[in-house]
């Protein structure tokens, strides 16, 4: 542990990395309420390897952060040295559109890298929220996506190439600039969803998408929640190909879209229709600011800048949804809590937004926990209060990997230097 | 050290029937795919149930006895390729489709089950497994598990990696752990997504559990003649600059073209190059985008255009593509495969030093490839029973992956690195990028007894530096050289 006072640290630091990078924290760069002693702004791969290095060799801890969107997320951290911020670390590297690859500094954000890649009309198709803040590497060390998961995929399966910093500082690549590629071990996908605790994304390369030329949303007013399981059933028994296929409630209702040349995406779209009204729902297709309303409110009603409370990720298997639905209702109402859920609908991932007393919030969560069986569902805590993170731990049963999993964390990390306590396996 | 006292622990625990010592049947499990990689293991076991499995792994951790998991052996890399003083883990009796769950779209299998049987299995029920490599008939499961195998269908559907949502799997100390499961993002770090392509070196998997896909509403397949690689070649680079992405691309050239045409006489044009363009999806989609298919080869100088009618024909075209590789046995007594990737748009200039690369040396190369996503097959033809061609071929065949990794490519789309060109990844990796995998083995297998040798290099297997070239008569001759 540093025991000295910051300023030594401080200096000792950047006469290290040879150029005044780092700075002491202050209150606003608080991690759920922790204030790191350090933060550093790297501008290369250089000053983050050298500042990683420094941090193990003098036994600091390092909290890595891209945009902050999700810097909550995790368990409650215990004292941090240093917050490595990597918003500086931004800018696509390389579009090779005749590829569809793109490779991109992991502090650029979403919206910023999806800008350039639109001058050839293709995209990285991941749609999370925050794109405006969220960065490449915050997405990526936790793996998340939105809607168009439905058809695109996660993170972890865009990604094809990597650089890393590892705790020690050294640097190393996986993958490459290629779409298919099996030579050697999958790091990147190793590192996707591993919460920044077994290496500091410094780049990443991802398989792309051609932008599609028109968009059209069936919004789908459903009767009741088990209505859900039939509708989404009916729509991949009839094999239609939407990008989302979103569930919400209270009230249930769908949005369903569909991606492609325009008079494909109006006739799916109208097929969508008949199929809602004949399983006795309402349904309306919404194309241009229409549709566009549509999802920003979709968007913002769990991940809005104005919600606060706790966000859940609750995951089951895709017959299941509706099923699950009825229970999360039922465990709100139960537990007194108001509730809003987003999510997968084909793919059964849900997010919870849930307020209300902190014990009932744990009650919830256990409640739902307690109805999984390992591998059939999972909840995870994303943003909460460190109270609750504390009452009913964030990730939930890990079940017989985890052994295998704080293997893995120690061998890259055995000096748990990297975002201590936070990562699924320490 | 195996003994007889080994031996008979083995044998309680598979019985007499699940046990091979017999000098002669191991000669079945010398070599995998890759037939110029041989080695005897000194035992062979084919357990029936994973608790078997696991006990078999625990009594090798317990003796520090290295062991080696095989599925069909149809690996091309030298995966599976025994160790010589090591247990053979044949998992083709674990061959029991477990759970067909068509509600959740998804079905849990025992690594031995073959790739297609899993399709076969669904099909009554309008679903299918999507990764299909061309030896579906005759590989596993877990093979593909292993290997993050591939197919023609890849282009738009993803590999194995993304279609195996969970596996039951015994880790070189003999426990046994569940990574992922039937629901998607288990919590913890993604090992599932390390394990799928890690060629039988962090695990035996003993149970897999897939996603399946609904059958598309409509299938068009187009095959077009064209005069040049290059203009075939132009067409692809059309397709995806329109943004249009296929179920699949295949090229192959004059050489595979003819082998196939000898071996099962698909109909093939005898054409410079063709190409195999299959879209799927719902009808409206498929017809819409058909039109600018046709229409980027008409730009390209397309001819002979063959559009299947009906299932019969599509197949017929298929056949002609998966059976390429056999086919070259008809051309040629011997052909190395090479799997190398490469940016598809570099795709005219590296078949362009293919070529100059075939006339220096001397030995017919045939290309067919994922055109898609610039995964090459090189076929390199020669003949064992002239002296030092062999080697030759392996020399040839090592000088298209440097041209792979001059333009930013892979050593391995989807065959893997195996023991055949596990000297070949410091061309690809730094010593730093190695070591950083190396922490990954030995998490999961400090004693290195799983699958020992293979996918990284090791200074047994490589020598001290690391490199899989010597000096070669050919080279010396100036018949081929080195990048
Ligand atoms: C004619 C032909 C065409 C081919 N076409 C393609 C193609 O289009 N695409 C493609 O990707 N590949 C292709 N291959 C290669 C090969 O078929 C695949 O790599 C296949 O996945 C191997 O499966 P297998 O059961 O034969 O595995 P094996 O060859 O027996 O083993 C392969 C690897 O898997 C490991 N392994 C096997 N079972 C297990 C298990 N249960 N647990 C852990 N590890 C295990 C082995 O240790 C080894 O490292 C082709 C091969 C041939 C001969």
């Amino acid at each position: 542990m540093a025991t000295g006072p910051s300023d030594v640290a401080l200096t000792d630091l950047n006469t290290r990395l040879g150029a005044p990078v780092a700075r002491a924290g202050a209150g606003s760069d608080a991690v759920d309420g922790v204030v790191p002693r350090l933060v550093v702004e790297p501008q290369t791969p250089a000053n983050v390897g050298g500042t990683l290095a420094w941090a193990t060799e003098s036994g600091r801890t390092v909290i890595v952060r891209g945009g902050g969107t999700k810097i909550g997320w995790g368990p409650t951290p215990g004292p941090i040295d240093v917050l490595l911020s990597m918003r500086r670390m931004s800018g696509v590297e390389a579009h090779r559109h005749g590829d569809l690859t793109a490779t991109v500094q992991a502090g650029t954000t979403l919206s910023a890298m999806n800008a350039v890649l639109a001058e050839h009309r293709q995209w990285l198709a991941l749609d999370p929220p925050d794109p405006d803040t969220a960065t490449i590497g915050g997405i990526v060390a936790t793996n998340d996506s939105g809607p168009r998961r439905h058809w695109h995929g996660a993170p972890r399966d865009l990604i094809i190439g990597m650089t890393l910093a590892r705790a020690d500082g050294v640097m190393a690549h996986s993958g490459g600039i290629v779409v298919k590629n099996v030579a050697g071990y999958d790091l990147a996908r190793l590192l996707t969803g591993s919460f920044g605790s077994l290496g500091v994304v410094v780049n990443a390369t991802f398989k792309l998408a051609p932008r599609a030329d028109a968009s059209r949303t069936v919004a789908v007013t459903l009767a009741g929640p088990e209505q859900c399981g039939p509708y989404v059933a009916a729509l991949v028994a009839q094999a239609s190909m939407p990008t989302a296929l979103e569930l919400a409630a209270p009230p249930p209702a769908m949005l369903v879209r569909f991606e492609s040349v325009e008079t494909v995406a109006e006739q799916q779209a109208l097929q969508a229709v008949t199929l809602a009204e004949q399983q006795g729902g309402r349904a309306v297709v919404l194309a241009g600011d229409d549709e566009s309303h549509a999802w920003r409110a979709h968007d913002t009603r769990v991940f809005g800048t104005g919600q606060d409370g706790t966000i859940l990720k609750i995951v089951t298997v895709p017959n299941e949804v509706s099923s699950t639905l009825t229970r999360i209702t039922e465990a709100a109402q139960t537990n007194h809590l108001d509730y809003a859920v987003t999510g997968r609908a084909g793919l059964g991932v849900l997010n919870v937004l849930v307020q209300g007393a902190t014990e009932a919030r744990a009650s919830f969560v256990t409640m739902l926990r307690d109805r999984f069986l390992p591998g059939q569902g999972s909840v995870v805590i994303r943003r909460a209060d460190a109270e609750l993170k504390s009452l009913v731990g964030v990730w939930g049963p890990i079940g017989d990997g985890l052994p295998i999993m704080r293997e893995v964390k120690r061998r890259f990390d055995p000096t748990g230097t990297l975002n201590p306590g936070r990562g699924p396996a320490g | 050290m195996i003994d007889s006292d080994f031996l008979s622990q083995l044998e309680r625990i598979v019985g007499t029937e699940g046990l091979v010592r017999d000098e002669s049947e191991l000669l079945t499990y010398e070599s995998d795919g890759l037939m110029s990689h041989r080695s005897r293991p000194a035992a062979a076991v084919l357990p029936e149930t994973a608790e078997q499995v696991q006990a078999v792994v625990s009594l090798c951790h317990r003796h520090k006895v290295p062991f080696v998991a095989r599925g069909q052996g149809t690996g091309l890399s030298g995966g599976a390729l025994p160790h010589p003083d090591g247990v053979l883990v044949v998992m083709t009796r674990m061959n029991r489709v477990l759970d067909i769950d068509i509600p959740n779209q998804r079905i849990t299998v025992e690594p031995g089950v073959m790739n297609l049987e899993v399709t076969r299995r669904v099909t009554p029920d309008g679903y299918y497994y999507a990764p299909d490599p061309s030896s579906q008939v005759i590989c596993s499961i877990g093979g593909n598990v292993a290997e993050n195998s591939g197919g023609a269908h890849c282009l738009k559907y993803g590999f194995t990696v993304h279609h195996v949502l969970g596996v039951e799997a015994v880790l070189p100390d003999g426990s046994m752990v569940h990574l992922g499961g039937a629901a998607l993002d288990s919590p913890g770090l993604d090992l599932l997504g390390v394990v799928v392509g890690s060629e039988g070196t962090l695990a035996v998997v003993t149970k897999v559990t897939l996603r399946l896909m609904r059958r598309p509403q409509a299938v068009r397949t187009l095959l077009a003649a064209f005069d040049s690689t290059d203009a075939a070649g132009n067409a692809v680079s059309d397709v995806i600059a329109a943004g249009i992405i296929p179920a699949a691309i295949e090229m192959m050239d004059r050489t595979t073209i003819r082998a196939a045409e000898a071996a099962v006489q698909p109909g093939f044009p005898d054409a410079e190059a063709v190409l195999i363009v299959e879209l799927d999806g719902p009808q409206s989609e498929v017809d819409t985008l058909f039109r600018q298919i046709e229409a980027v080869c008409e730009r390209n100088q397309a001819w002979g255009v063959q559009v299947a009618q009906d299932d019969a024909q599509r197949g017929r075209i298929w056949m002609g593509r998966k059976a390429a590789f056999a086919a070259m046995g008809r051309v040629s007594p011997n052909y190395y495969v090479q799997d190398g990737v490469i940016p598809r748009s570099t795709l005219p200039e590296v078949l362009r030093r293919i070529r100059a690369l075939e006339q220096r040396s001397g030995l017919t190369i045939g290309n067919v490839f994922h055109a898609g996503d610039g995964n090459l097959h090189p076929l390199v033809c020669y003949d064992d029973a002239v002296e030092g061609q062999a080697e030759l071929a392996e020399q040839v065949a090592s000088e298209i992956l440097s041209y792979c990794l001059d333009v930013g490519g892979s050593l391995t789309g989807e065959h893997g690195i195996g023991s055949d060109k596990a000297c070949h990844m410091p061309k690809m990796f730094s010593d730093d990028d190695l070591a950083t995998m190396q922490l990954v083995r030995v998490a999961f297998d400090p004693h290195e007894l799983c699958n020992p040798d293979k996918l990284l290099p090791t200074p047994r297997l490589c020598g001290e530096v690391p490199g899989p070239y010597r000096a070669h008569p050919a080279e010396v001759a100036g018949l081929a050289t080195r990048v």
